[in-house]
């Protein structure tokens, strides 16, 4: 039982400091979770911390790769105008 | 409101509340309080990538336009290499005068890195100002830390004082573990808001207050919003207008929703200026900003400043080589490196940060982390066998770097090969001071 970080992950060290395992660690790579540290926040008295604080959706995903932010819960902003906004994005990087 | 040319007269002339000489002091070198300060250069240091509220004007994705975060793309600094930064800047522009911590999350929201930093550089520059912008989440909890480290100046971004339009402005608070939402989470972050800044004026900071003026939301809340301001007594206050070009991403410029018009800018400041001084010529700068306002400087083009000596700590299990784990070193060797050669200090005694293979308790792991640091303090280098990452990451927060390449070297051949090192940064600075 631990949950991950995707690629979504922008970096923002918010989940490390919050998290009371710390089960975050930083690499050149970016930002992972230790799976021997991380009991999803089960000891702990509220929703696991780095779910809580993190402001990326789809940046934490459990083990079966649910989101615990799907997209759309954060900002509000509708998902097809996200989506545009990644496209855009894309054809930017292209 | 029928009154506007009068009003705006009245803005205009509208004196600060009583400044005692010390506070006078403060306001005459900061460029952000004062517009007569121009002349004087503020530094924002990058140091706070974390943030604890979401504001519906700023994409925690890329760079921020309103206020002062310039988000993900703008490189991120440790502590240490933020002093470094400061360092360098001051030698070039010797009129920085402010140093700020302004982002690109909220710097109370990473209070070790934000508190690290600025104490770090007061230690560097004893004249210098220190200066925190923040949300005011935290700032009750982090209050007595900012003084003891010498923070005077204080910016809150306080954008109302009704929950009903908080909750339209921010999309979710981060409190006590939990992620707020709604009206609760807007009546938390303004309850928490207004006890900072009463607990900060009341510790005599200057405080200024930032409102990011979003037409149709809180436009018509300003003038009893700036009223509050002046009965607690914060200084000055900021209405700046709500940039939300759709490009950037943010929650209100996808929506639609508009920045306020010249006219509009310049009614809510005048609404404001019946009850708090205002401040017109803020330029919403980036958190990673350097020189005089609306000056750019581009930070990279300043050679680093070269230290004339180093203080090098060593962990070493047979007093001869460099063989010991950090985690099991009972106490370090400590040295002094400069031009001439290298000089024993009397060594420093500690408490093994590991005790064995059992995982330690966490808090205690923690408890024992930070008396390490205590005992390296005034450090620049540890030189040790081998370190795990969570401590090796925590000291170099703390401004200390770690050296395990030289591990089984002995230790005075080591210490030289350090010494080499800096020899060689130091004709490398001095040679980019002449040529470039």
């Amino acid at each position: 039982m631990a949950l991950r970080i995707t690629r979504s992950c922008i970096g923002c060290n918010a989940c490390k400091l919050v998290c009371p395992q710390k089960a975050v660690v930083r690499d050149a790579h970016g930002y992972a979770i230790n799976a021997h540290r991380c009991d999803e926040c089960a000891s702990q008295p509220n929703p696991p911390q780095c779910g809580e604080i993190c402001p990326i959706e789809c940046a934490i995903v459990d083990n079966e790769g649910r989101a615990l932010n799907p997209l759309g819960s954060l900002t509000g902003i509708p998902c097809e105008q996200e989506q545009v906004i990644q496209l855009t994005e894309l054809a930017g990087h292209a | 409101m029928s009154q506007s040319a009068s009003q705006s007269a009245c803005s205009a002339s509208l004196p600060p509340p009583n400044m005692s000489a010390e506070q006078a002091a403060l306001v005459e070198k900061h460029p952000c309080f004062s517009k007569g300060a121009h002349q004087f250069a503020r530094m924002h240091l990058a140091v706070a990538p974390a943030c604890n509220i979401q504001c519906n004007y700023c994409n925690r994705k890329f760079d921020c336009s309103n206020e002062t975060r310039p988000g993900v793309s703008s490189s991120l600094l440790s502590p240490a290499a933020a002093v470094q930064r400061f360092a360098k800047v001051k030698q070039r522009i010797p009129e920085t005068q402010v140093v700020g911590i302004a982002g690109p999350g909220d710097p109370l929201a990473n209070p070790n890195a934000t508190l690290a930093t600025l104490k770090a550089v007061g230690q560097h520059d004893d004249e210098v100002h220190l200066c925190v912008s923040t949300n005011g989440l935290e700032l009750e909890d982090q209050l007595p830390k900012l003084l003891e480290i010498g923070v005077k100046h204080l910016t809150i971004t306080i954008n109302c004082i009704d929950a009903a339009i908080g909750e339209q402005i921010y999309a979710w608070v981060y409190f006590n573990g939990r992620r707020l939402r709604g009206k609760h989470a807007a009546q938390t972050l303004i309850d928490r808001q207004l006890k900072g800044l009463k607990l900060a004026i009341e510790a005599g900071m200057l405080v200024k207050v930032n409102t990011v003026l979003i037409p149709g939301i809180n436009d018509w809340h300003i003038a009893e919003l700036a009223e509050e301001l002046q009965r607690y007594g914060a200084f000055v206050h900021n209405v700046m207008p709500l940039i939300s070009d759709p490009a950037h991403g943010t929650y209100f410029g996808l929506m639609g929703q508009r920045g306020p018009t010249d006219e509009e800018l310049a009614q809510a400041r005048s609404d404001a200026g019946v009850s708090m001084a205002q401040m017109t010529h803020c330029q919403q700068c980036r958190a990673d900003a350097v020189g005089k306002l609306g000056e750019q400087v581009n930070v990279d083009e300043i050679p680093d400043v070269v230290p004339a000596e180093l203080t090098v700590a060593v962990a070493s299990r047979s007093g001869e080589y460099i063989d010991q784990h950090f985690g099991y070193a009972k106490s370090f060797d400590l040295y002094r490196i400069g031009k001439a050669g290298v000089e024993a200090l009397p060594a420093r005694d500690i408490e093994a940060y590991c005790r064995g293979q059992n995982e330690c308790d966490e808090d205690e792991a923690q408890l024992r982390m930070s008396r390490a640091l205590h005992t390296l303090e005034g450090v620049d280098v540890l030189l040790c066998s081998r370190i795990g990452l969570p401590p090796r990451q925590a000291l170099q927060e703390a401004g200390i770097s770690v050296n395990t390449e030289l591990a089984l070297k002995a230790t005075p051949e080591a210490l030289e090969q350090v010494r080499q090192q800096l020899l060689e940064k130091s004709a490398q600075g001095s040679c980019a001071k002449e040529c470039g």
